[in-house]
């Protein structure tokens, strides 16, 4: 490998960046990227407006009220204007949960009787309906566990001890934030490594590559280079706005995150070298990467589910995409700090190397110094 | 107006010509819809559940025989409390159950008793659902019924569908996509081309061209939304509207040329196709994050609150599952018709301005 | 040190480039490519460069090579430069990182020997003003001088050009020369040239003719002008034997009774065209459909300044252009042709000075509203919509000036026969030679029946019949029409078809004379070249 010539390719990839204005793109997307998801998706519902209308203005009703009003996933009104301008309101989406006690509800449930407490929701936004469905239970279930306390005395009970790990808080930000660095990190680097190449193909300038003495290797080298060291920056960028603004905490090691993030920008600088050797034109590299990137990315970062749960044929393609691996790490680094002392992201480690290396292969193996 | 119409023609004949595009935007229409649909399940299921018993075997099979499908996986038997930790830090369990010694006994003397669970709250809401069917399962095993009974009624999309509703979701992100992109790339091929200097040349008012360029696009985009609706929303989805479709396509026309002024604005600033898929992206991602397309409004923070009445897309969205999920009649969907006209008409408006300078 | 090519073939996907070719050429010797577009002669340079795979044996320096791996050893020694304008350069790079990236890519030491040579490629190529200046804001033919200079920086042993003077002014292709002479006696480098100027060709060392995928003659100039030499007469003859008719000359195979002329290299065009008993389009114009009074002078410009920023493109330029008049507007590269023109027709704001067209002063957007249907503009590049065919473009430009669908059908199958591209109405543009989508973009300019033109290099890189035809038909046009042109040109053998020349040297006006006038002036020079040349040195 000649240094001079990767070193001239490099300079003018880095000029043409930079005059090009795409370095406002390297920099401006993940950041945009991580803050507005950052910000932006709630998982959890906090602060679900409800109307609460007690018929029963008892004790326990009462108690089970106060239940909801004590609750940060509730911001709660006692409504007296009747249940058809309750009901009303939720069809204007201006409420979003309207909870029912039945007149009675306290004598029927001393005398052991069955009560039906109704709950109409908003559920236009399913995933909200099923979460803010969840949230109603909870509460009630909890109220359940005291109540009956007070009710039967001396029958077994369960209590459940439970013990959150990693992210105790249950922040949205925790569960997040790391998760999106690992697609960020896909995303970005994989777009403009995708551009690269084909842009040459496309304009011609190909032909200063297929005919000067440049080898195929130097040419990859010169190409991945430059995305490679702008994108490293982006890197510590994000770890400052991960911890900084959204104070997500950070238990591992940095030199791990830092080191294993280096190898995962190297794979997504591959992925994007691929297509662009495969492609023709620069707008099909484009919306090809982002297929290939975006929806993989998402499904298999653990953000929207954890791997465990998958099953089928989902549960393979997770382990096919990088991200899983990569995700394992970024969490690990993040929330819980196990490090090199788990065999499983050693291992994790060497299958994004083992990655890296074939992806580099096949990109080298696929590059034909000749016009198609 | 018969200038309009040959411009209208062109422009769609040359869409047709490109099968590549024809391709791209008929996938976008019909899989990629189709794959959001059916491909998210973000109610947990199929949770990972490991434990490890000190207990003696009875009365924990018992508990353990309540975790089933489709909410939980089979519980997986470790051989010590480590390496149910490890799996838990491994991610190869969410909910880890330990059974103590103590368990059995304390159940069988009445006594309150104490199950403990390791959980991984890497997603957090995820952690919250599990964490309730735990409750829920201990309340139930405890023989004592607990005499309240929760009536649900989810209002509007009955089942909780959430394969028509990501659908929609992305069918809407795609209308938007797509009406910016084509129309910023119909002025920006002509840049590219050269042939910009011959429409400047013709006798053509330019308000014409401008605004026939932008309509052949917006048609392109409105065949894809009945395509879209027809064969994946009402034919694979089989989901029913609740209110009027013509309603829908009217809001759908509207907010189409809403993005056709944004992908003006985009055609006057760039050069070249591919400025105009960066410019795109940048333009657009805000535009649909804020639009309460992932997330409610209210649960963004509040300075986002403010910032997401300018999105168009929020309208559009809350619209559109308005027309879809609540039926909500015709007159009351005056909010979502003023907001994206409104929005609609000054982004179309600046577009216009900005590219008229052009000619 | 030679270069052997046996039996070299090309294919493009399941097209054929080139069949059979073979040549042999020794060291310090310039071989000639010529040939009509699409002939083959790119995809043997493709082969020899080692590009694209190929079928065949090629020898260089000793090596045989049958495939681009194989030839990687030499790419040290050749240098290539594909043809189309700026096609291997970096839009924005400037001059100067250009000639510093492909000194990097070849491994040369940067040490004083090299940056004299590097300067004097500069000054040869007249870009030593523009060294800061990015790739994107040069003009056409700077783009290619550029281009010819980074191929020529590591001295190549075999140097391939493909129609490296494509777009240039005949002062730089002159520097070129010298330039090439330099390197071959210096380094004995075999140069393979692709042109389409004739007289370029005729100073070649050996010429190959290609023609429908394979090399149909070699020789020297004389010696294929000696074989052509029989079947060329004086113009303007009247016979039956079927025979080729040009401005210059008449071509028939059978002996005539008339008086022969001296061919140039372009006889062997007409001749191969007439051997394989191929037609010329009759190029025969029918009078307007309607006429109009015209003032005698249909544009006047007064004064005309453009200003780029600090750079002054055109700087009070006056200019005439009369009833029925074909004028012809020379100059250097980046003299300001293309500004000018572009002034013209509004595409940039005029920054100074009056312009009147058909007797109206231009002031503002509503004056030249009404006058878009009285011009006609052909543009460097033939812009036309590359997803529709030829017809769907005609049609549309047509409705664009709201021509009713009837006469536009009527027209267009009229020019399509006339100007000869009939056959070709369904085709897409993108798939046709530069002759043809020429001929269908004077026609869309003409659909609306004109009165005064604009035709910016029309003829750069069309090859050599077609270009005869085009001017058949521009004084076609002149004669029957009472049309006035403008027009642009390199090829210094079309100046005298005009019948008035105006010539720019760095935006300013230097001379405006018809061409007789040009040549009293002059009266040693032998042609227009010589004349245009004394202008410059």
């Amino acid at each position: 490998m000649k240094l001079g010539v990767v070193k001239a390719y490099v300079l003018k990839e880095l000029t043409e960046i930079i005059r090009s204005r795409l370095i406002i793109m390297v920099y401006l997307m993940p950041t945009m990227v991580l803050v507005l998801f950052g910000y932006g998706i709630r998982m959890e519902v906090t602060g679900a407006r409800t109307l609460i209308i007690d018929n029963d203005q008892s004790h326990y009703s009462q108690l089970l009220v106060s239940k909801f009003e004590h609750s940060k996933y509730f911001d709660v009104t006692i409504e007296k204007r009747g249940e058809a301008k309750a009901l009303d309101e939720i069809h204007k989406a201006k409420n979003d949960i309207l909870i029912i006690i039945p007149e009675s509800f306290e004598k029927r449930l001393l005398h052991g009787q069955t009560t039906q407490i109704g709950v109409f929701l908003d559920a236009a936004f399913p995933t909200r309906g099923s979460t803010m469905e969840s949230y109603v239970k909870g509460v009630v279930l909890d109220a359940a566990g005291q109540m009956l306390e007070r009710l039967a005395g001396n029958a077994p009970t369960i209590s459940i001890n439970q013990r959150t790990l990693f992210n105790q808080a249950m922040r949205d930000e925790d569960a997040i934030v790391p998760g999106l660095i690992g697609l960020v990190m896909l995303i970005a680097p994989a777009i403009l490594a995708a551009l690269l190449i084909v842009k040459e193909k496309e304009r011609g300038t190909i032909f200063n590559f297929y005919a000067s003495p440049v080898s195929k290797s130097e040419f990859i080298a010169a190409k991945l280079i430059p995305v490679f060291l702008l994108h490293s920056i982006n890197i510590f960028i994000l770890f400052l706005w991960a911890t900084y603004l959204f104070e997500v905490p950070f238990r591992g090691s940095f030199l791990l995150y830092w080191l294993t993030s280096e190898l995962y920008l190297v794979i997504s600088l591959s992925i994007g070298m691929l297509i662009s050797i495969i492609t023709r034109t620069q707008i099909v590299a484009v919306v090809l990467t982002v297929i290939v990137t975006i929806i993989p990315g998402f499904l298999y970062s653990g953000i929207l589910m954890p791997i465990s749960s998958m099953v089928g044929v989902s549960r393979y393609e997770a382990h096919i995409f990088p991200v899983m691996y990569y995700n394992h790490i970024l969490y690990d680094v993040f929330l819980v700090g196990e490090g090199l002392a788990s065999s499983k992201t050693v291992t994790y480690i060497f299958i994004l190397a083992l990655y890296a290396f074939s992806m580099l292969t096949l990109g080298s193996f696929l590059l034909k110094k000749e016009l198609r | 107006m018969k200038i309009f119409w040959a411009v209208v023609g062109k422009e769609l004949l040359s869409f047709i010509r490109s099968w590549q595009l024809v391709f791209v935007v008929l996938y976008a229409f019909s899989f990629e819809v189709y794959i959001a649909g059916s491909g998210i399940e973000l109610k947990p299921r199929n949770i990972a559940v490991g434990y490890i018993d000190a207990s003696g075997g009875g009365l924990s099979q018992k508990f353990l025989s309540y975790f089933h499908a489709p909410e939980f996986l089979e519980p997986i038997l470790f051989e010590s409390q480590e390496k149910l930790s490890q799996a838990v830090f491994d991610k190869e369990i969410m909910v880890g159950l330990v059974f103590d010694d103590t368990f059995e006994q304390n159940f069988r003397k009445n006594h309150a008793t104490t199950l403990h669970v390791l959980l991984d709250a890497t997603a957090a809401s995820q952690a919250f659902t599990a964490l309730s069917y735990l409750q829920n399962i201990a309340i139930n095993f405890t023989a004592r019924t607990f005499p309240v009974e929760l009536v649900t009624h989810k209002l509007f999309n009955e089942n909780a569908d959430n394969h028509t509703f990501m659908a929609l979701t992305e069918l809407l992100s795609i209308v938007t996509l797509l009406s910016v992109i084509l129309t910023a790339v119909v002025f920006v091929k002509e840049k590219e081309e050269g042939t910009w200097d011959i429409m400047l040349l013709m006798p053509v008012n330019a308000k014409i061209i401008i605004l026939a360029k932008s309509f052949s696009q917006v048609i392109i985009v409105m065949v894809g939304i009945v395509i879209s609706v027809g064969f994946v929303i009402f034919g694979v989805f089989d989901t029913p509207i609740n209110g009027s479709f013509f309603a829908f396509l009217l809001l759908s026309f509207l907010y189409a040329f809403t993005g056709a002024g944004i992908g003006l604005f985009i055609a006057a600033i760039a050069k070249d196709v591919m400025q105009v898929a960066q410019l795109s992206i940048v333009i657009m991602l805000p535009l649909i994050f804020l639009s309460g397309a992932w997330t409610p409004i209210y649960a963004m923070h509040p300075w986002l609150q403010t910032f997401s009445l300018i999105s168009p897309l929020r309208y559009y969205i809350e619209g559109t599952e308005s027309i879809f999920f609540r039926g909500t009649p015709f007159l009351e969907l005056y909010p979502y018709f003023l907001g994206v006209t409104l929005v609609g008409s000054v982004v179309y408006a600046i577009g216009f301005r900005k590219i008229g300078r052009l000619f | 040190m030679e270069l052997n090519v046996e039996n070299v073939r090309v294919y493009h996907k399941k097209s054929l480039g080139i069949a059979g070719a073979s040549l042999s050429a020794n060291e310090g010797e310039i071989i000639g490519f010529i040939g009509a577009d699409g002939a083959g002669k790119s995809s043997l340079i493709h082969a020899i460069a080692g590009v694209i795979p190929f079928e065949g044996d090629v020898t260089f320096n000793g090596l045989t090579y049958h495939s681009p791996k194989e030839a990687e050893p030499l790419k040290p020694s050749i240098g290539l430069m594909p043809q189309g304008i700026g096609l291997v350069l970096y839009d924005l790079l400037t001059v100067d990182e250009h000639l510093r990236f492909f000194a990097n890519i070849h491994n040369i030491k940067q040490d004083v020997t090299f940056k004299a040579y590097k300067l004097r490629l500069l000054k040869m190529a007249g870009l030593d003003a523009f060294q800061d200046r990015q790739a994107g804001k040069l003009s056409g033919g700077m783009m290619q001088k550029l281009s010819l200079i980074c191929t020529l920086l590591h001295r190549p042993k075999l140097l391939l050009l493909d129609e490296p003077t494509t777009g240039v002014d005949p002062l730089s292709r002159i520097e070129l020369w010298e330039i090439l002479d330099e390197i071959r006696k210096s380094e004995g480098t075999i140069s393979i040239i692709s042109t389409a100027y004739m007289q370029e060709a005729a100073k070649m060392d050996k010429i190959l003719l290609f023609d429908e995928q394979e090399i149909i003659a070699q020789g020297t100039s004389s010696e294929l002008l000696d074989s052509v030499r029989a079947m060329s007469y004086v113009e303007g003859i009247k016979t039956q034997e079927p025979c080729i008719r040009t401005l210059h000359a008449t071509y028939c195979l059978s002996p005539l009774e008339a008086e022969h002329t001296e061919p140039s290299l372009e006889a062997l065009f007409f001749v191969n065209a007439l051997q394989k008993g191929k037609k010329m389009p009759l190029i025969e114009i029918t009078n307007k459909e309607k006429t109009v009074e015209l003032p005698d002078v249909v544009m006047e410009a007064k004064g005309l300044t453009k200003v780029f920023g600090s750079f002054t493109a055109n700087e009070n330029v006056d200019m005439t252009l009369h009833k029925g008049e074909i004028l012809g507007l020379l100059g250097a590269n980046g003299a300001g042709k293309t500004t000018f023109i572009k002034m013209l027709l509004g595409l940039y704001p005029i920054d100074g000075g009056e312009l009147t067209l058909l007797g109206k002063s231009i002031q503002t957007q509503e004056d030249r509203q009404a006058l878009k249907a009285s011009i006609g503009y052909v543009s460097q590049h033939f812009a036309l919509y590359n997803d529709m065919s030829v017809e769907e473009n005609l049609l549309y430009f047509a409705s664009m000036r709201g021509i009713a669908m009837d006469v536009a059908k009527s027209r267009i199958s009229r020019y399509a026969l006339e100007l000869g591209f009939d056959e070709y109405l369904n085709a897409m543009p993108h798939e046709l030679p530069l002759g043809i989508n020429q001929r269908f973009s004077l026609a869309s300019a003409l659909l609306h029946e004109p009165v005064i033109l604009f035709l910016d290099e029309p003829t750069s890189g069309v090859d050599a019949i077609a270009r005869a035809k085009f001017w058949e038909l521009l004084k076609a046009l002149k004669e029957r029409w009472e049309i006035s042109i403008l027009i642009t040109t390199h090829y210094m053998s079309e100046a005298e078809f005009c019948d008035r020349v105006v010539l720019l040297r760095q935006g300013k006006k230097i001379a405006d004379h018809t061409i007789a006038e040009f040549y009293a002036e002059h009266p040693k020079a032998q042609s227009f070249e010589e004349i245009f040349l004394e202008y410059y040195r």
